[in-house]
Order: C-alpha cells, then structure tokens, then sequence
C-alpha cells in the first residue's frame, strides 16, 4: 500500500524543488527591480533636492562654520556645504586626466575626468564630487576659536590657473588667521596625482581629509565607503551608513574613500598616518588625518584603475577591493589585465580566458566525458537495475554503483569540478562588477559596454540556446522523467537569470558552454567511431567464420 | 553550534540546490549526506577534514565508488548498559563494527522498518 503514496512523495518533492528554484530566481530579479532600483533613484532625487537647498543657503550664509568643540577632535563633521557656485573657485589646474578645482576654503571642490570612457549616461563628463558632502583637503584646526576662523577667512591662491599637462607644477595656497598662517603647498603632476606639503605657524595642530567620496557610482551591488591600509599589511574598511561611533587608527598609509569606481586618496608609504574615522549624519565614515602642525602627503582623485595606482606605488594595488571574494577576483583580475595587455580589447579577454580555464580542466572533463559515454553502452544494464529497485533509491543507487566497479567506468563528472566552478564565476562577476577598466569596454557589434547588461538580451539568450544543445548531446544517466523535465527546464531559468547580469559575464558562461557542446561532439563522434569499427570487425569475423 | 549550522547549510543544499548539480558525485553515499553523517557523528574538526578530502577526491582523477563514513566505534560500557529504557526509539543509524575497533556509518532506511 505504502507504494503509491510513495510516488507521490517523490513527485511533490520534486515538484517543490522546481517551485523553490523558481521562486528564488524570481525574488532576487524582483528584489533587484523593486528595491536596489527605486532606492538608488530616491538617493539620487534626494541628493539633488539636497544640493539644491544648500545652494539656497549659500546665498544667504556664504560660509557655514562648523560647532567645533573644545575637544581633542573637530567633534562635529557636518561638513561645509561647497559651493556650486563658479564664484568661488579660486584656482584651476589643468592635467592630462584631469580638471582639478580648488574653492576659498583650499579644498578640491571638483575633480572632473578628462578620459573619454569618462562620460555619465547624458555624455557629460563625470565630476567627482557631489555638492554637500565634506571635500578632500579641507582642514580642521584643533583649537575651536581658530577653526571658526578659518571657515570665514579666504585662501589666497599664488595663481589662478596652473598647466600641468606637460610637466609637474606647483601652487601654493595661502591663509592668513588672526594667530597662524597656514600655507598649503600642491604640486600636480601630469599623470593627475598631487603632492601635498600643508604646514600652520605658532604650532597650531590640525587634521586634514582625503575628503567624503566620490559619488558617482555608489549602489548595493558593491562595497562603498572608506578604505584604509595599515603598516602591518591590513585593510581595514568601513562600510556607509555602516558606523556606531567614531574610530581611531595609527599607522595608515593610505586613506581611501571610494565608491564602485572612484576613489580619492591620501598616502604616504614612508611615514604612516594617525586618522580618526568620524560618522557623519548617515553613519557614513569621514577621515580626518592627524596632522600636528605640519604634514607631508601624496594624493590622488579619480578612477581606480589598477595601472595608474600602480604606477604611484605598487602598495596602492590594494586600494582596489572586490569584496568577499577578492582572494580570488584578484588573481582574476591580474590574469585578465595580463592577457588584456597582448590582446586588447576585454570582450576577446574574456573569450581567450575562458577557453584558458577550459584548458586546465581539460584532463578532467575530458576522463568525465569518456567514461560517460561508456557508461552508456551498458545503459541496457542500468535501466534493468532501475526497473529492479524503483521503489528503493538508496538500494538502486548502491547496485548502480558495484556496476560502475565492475566496469571500471563511472560517469559522473564529481562534485569538484561543479564546486570550482562557482569561485571562478564569482570572481569574474566581481571583477566586472568593480573593475573600472571593464567600464565602457566594448566587444563586438552590439556590445558596447562588457560591465552592463546586454540592450537587446541577445547573449543570454544564445547563453540559454547553448546550455540547451549542451544538455541534448551530453548523454545523462537520469531515468526519472520528473527529474528529467527539471533539467530541461534549467536553461530557462539560467536565461531568464542571466538577462540582467553583465554582459561580460554572459559572455563568459555563453563561451564556456560553446566550448563544453564542442568537446562532447568530439568526443562522441570517437565513440560512434570506436562503436563502428567494433561492429565492421565482428562482421567481418562471422562471415570469416562461414567461409571456413 | 558550528556543526549545526553546517548542517542546516546542507539539509538547505540537498533541498533547493542539489538540481544544479544532480547526479554528478561519484561516490555513494553522495558528498552531501557524507558530509551530513560525517557531522552528526564525528567532532566538529575531524568532519571537516574528512568532507573536504572527499569534495576534493570528488572528480574524475578518482575512482569514487563506496565511501562510507568511519568513526571509533562506542565503547561498551555496562554501566550505561544498566540505565538503557527499553522504550521504542527512531532508528537514525547504523554502527557496523569493521577492523581496529572503528565501525561504518550507515544511515537507516525506513523501507527496512516495513
């Protein structure tokens, strides 16, 4: 009696398995659609109903100070509106990668990109910085009554526009207090990095700020906030809207604050840094580094492209995170810049990488694949068995397994290989998630950017079509019908997944799948062959046999 | 409190996600009840160990086949022998003594109850 209820067991387990794959996939393309998105449009609506009540503000009361308490620390971090307002811009430097604006206060108020992938959805250039948040290089003095001053009290630029496209140039920017002078000397060089030299007469101690960051990109798909690595060789990240109170660290060599793919940054690999991480309003981390009174810094404000970090110190490479995975998206990423290096374009990068990684696994999936196919020669035998233990998995499975034994054959590919998949895969989501590089990278014909999704949808679907062809020729040891029609349901829900992954990513599983469908046709065709040969040789032997 | 976690990490694998890798162990009991018998009845580091070196001998360079987990087998102890309620009691596993005093793992089946 207990046999149908059994059956009916299996089948409402399967049934749910379906049912909750489905389910899954759909909540997490409709948590996608109906949260991450509306959310990033209201922080972008309400930065901008923000930016423009401060420049309401501004025309009222110039210069905002800050309540400074008496304390060792500028205790309150609300920062200085910066003004959009050309008005106030006191000096222009020009580099080859960069526009680099400096307002009244000696702050950086606005680094605009020169690269031409550096454009926003309208075509515009991208500016870093959004308008009310705290700006890199702006001081705090530690004494309250000097720290009023100084917000009310106007810098003096040595000159208003300064060239350094062609060679390093320096300005120097000047604020005369009541009680201290203090002078800011920048030297900006081609490459759009600056050399910082700050220093306050009387002894006056003050700290100084790498500034909130860039705002460009910031959404939950990767990390943004600040970034700092220490001496002994850790990272130490503090999330946004992510603090509980205020923390203290020494021995920073660099400060980063960044989003997806901007940074801005101060460092200093030869004498390390004491900086206190404050929270600001939305619990988001602002650095203030510890500056006695006088301070010698490298800085830096743009993409976070690994050869240029590199090329101002080696030790900067670690400035670029990829979040839990960098362990492996790393090494991924190194890899792809390698290849990148010879070939040119990511989209070929990325097709030459995968058939890379297929190489190496060659030897496995190859000995997986020919044991498969001799497995099914006695497929015979194994649908016998299964008709003889259908209602006893566990016992079907067991004879299935002294069968293998016997024939020195076993036609599963391991759990290994599936297991090695998902890092990779993950790694090179990551990377292209994070990777400034992959930005605006085009492939060929429609795909103009690998780091977005597809426009028309035409690679996931061909992703789909091949996972599809690749099920059809790989020859499966599955006899359960149900189990069967889950299976060929799942290139479906792959397609349906992948529509709104990267481009780049679909790429690499559409390739990888060509790869796959092309190797079991070989290896196929060696068996059809083996398997003829086979037969004309036992003919050839029976009419042997008559004419003897 | 670790293992526990682990093995709602595994009971949730062979529920939801084992569709995207069915019928590709090469092993039997499958990597995933291995791991979950390896956890339930061994200490927690050991069954680490073990599952890993078996993920890890889960391809196609090994042979795979039979591989059933293996603990010390419970010592006999009379005094505990002496508390023993004789009350009905689910059946979860199988202790088969083999060499050197260690026993097989094997997970009941409730077909034999019948």
């Amino acid at each position: 009696m207990a046999q149908p209820n059994d059956t009916m067991n299996k089948q409402s387990t399967q049934k749910r398995i379906l049912l909750a794959t489905v389910l899954s996939f759909t909540f997490f393309i409709a948590y996608d659609f109906l949260y991450l998105q509306p959310q990033q449009k209201a922080v972008n609506l309400a930065n901008k109903a923000n930016s423009e009540i401060v420049v309401k503000q501004n025309s009222v009361n110039n210069s905002l100070a800050p309540n400074v308490t008496s304390t060792a620390l500028p205790m309150n971090t609300t920062p200085v509106p910066s003004d959009a307002v050309d008005a106030n811009i006191i000096t222009t430097i020009e580099t080859l990668t960069n526009k680099i604006e400096i307002d009244t206060l000696g702050r950086i108020a606005q680094v605009t990109l020169k690269g031409k992938q550096y454009v926003d959805g309208n075509g515009k250039k991208i500016k870093l910085f959004t308008n009310e948040q705290l700006r890199p290089l702006e001081i705090r003095f530690r004494n309250a009554q000097v720290n009023n001053e100084a917000f009310k009290v106007n810098v003096v630029a040595s000159s208003s526009t300064i060239d350094a496209r062609s060679s390093k140039a320096t300005v120097t920017l000047t604020q005369q207090l009541s009680t201290t002078t203090l002078t800011k000397v920048l030297t900006f060089y081609p490459d759009g990095h600056y050399d910082l030299d700050v220093s306050a007469t009387n002894n006056e101690n003050f700290f100084i700020t790498p500034g909130f960051r860039p705002d460009v990109l910031a959404d939950m798909y990767a990390d943004h906030g600040a970034l700092l690595t220490l001496n002994d060789g850790t990272l130490t990240i503090i999330e946004d809207e992510d603090m509980d109170k205020a923390v203290e660290l020494i021995g920073v060599n660099a400060a980063s604050a960044f989003d997806r793919y901007y940074t801005t940054l101060l460092y200093n690999f030869k004498t390390s840094m004491s900086i206190s991480v404050m929270m600001d309003k939305n619990e988001s981390p602002n650095m203030f580094i510890h500056a006695q009174d006088k301070i010698k810094l490298h800085g830096y404000a743009g993409p976070k492209e690994y050869i240029t970090l590199t090329n101002l110190d080696d030790r900067l490479a670690s400035v670029i995170e990829y979040g839990w995975f960098t362990f492996i998206a790393k090494p991924m990423f190194q890899l792809l810049q390698f290849l990148h290096s010879y070939i040119g374009n990511w989209g070929w990068t990325i097709v030459f990488t995968t058939i890379l990684i297929k190489l190496v696994l060659f030897p496995l999936s190859h000995k997986g694949m020919v044991s498969m196919n001799k497995l099914k020669e006695l497929s015979p035998k194994v649908k016998a068995l299964q008709e003889k233990y259908k209602d006893d998995k566990q016992k079907a499975s067991t004879h299935m397994m002294e069968l293998y034994k016997k024939e020195g054959a076993n036609p599963m590919g391991g759990c290994l290989p599936i297991i090695l998949q998902i890092p990779v895969f993950f790694a090179i989501y990551r990377v292209l998630l994070n990777a400034i590089e992959l930005k605006g990278a085009p492939w060929i014909l429609w795909i103009d950017d690998l780091g977005v999704m597809d426009p028309y949808f035409v690679l996931p679907i061909l992703m789909g079509a091949t996972m599809y062809l690749q099920q059809r020729i790989t020859p499966n040891t599955m006899t359960d019908p149900m189990q069967q029609k889950i299976f060929q349901f799942l290139p479906v829900i792959f397609t349906f997944f992948f529509l709104w992954f990267p481009a780049g990513l679909t790429l690499y599983w559409f390739i990888n799948n060509l790869f796959t469908i092309g190797q079991q046709y070989f290896v196929n065709r060696i068996f059809k062959n083996a398997k003829i040969a086979r037969h004309e040789k036992h003919l050839e032997e029976k009419t042997h046999k008559k004419k003897k | 409190m670790i293992s526990k976690i682990i093995l709602l990490c595994i009971n949730f694998y062979q529920k939801y996600l084992t569709i995207l890798s069915y019928g590709s162990c090469r092993f039997h009991p499958t990597c995933s009840s291995y791991a979950k018998v390896q956890f339930e009845n061994n200490n927690i580091f050991k069954a680490f160990y073990f599952s890993t070196i078996r993920i890890l001998k889960c391809n196609p360079l090994f042979d795979g086949g039979f591989d059933y987990v293996k603990v010390k087998c419970p010592r006999k102890d009379k005094q505990q022998f002496k508390k023993l309620k004789f009350t009905k009691i689910k059946i979860k596993y199988w202790k088969v003594p083999v060499e050197n005093n260690y026993c097989l793992v094997l997970q009941h089946n409730k077909k034999w109850d019948q």
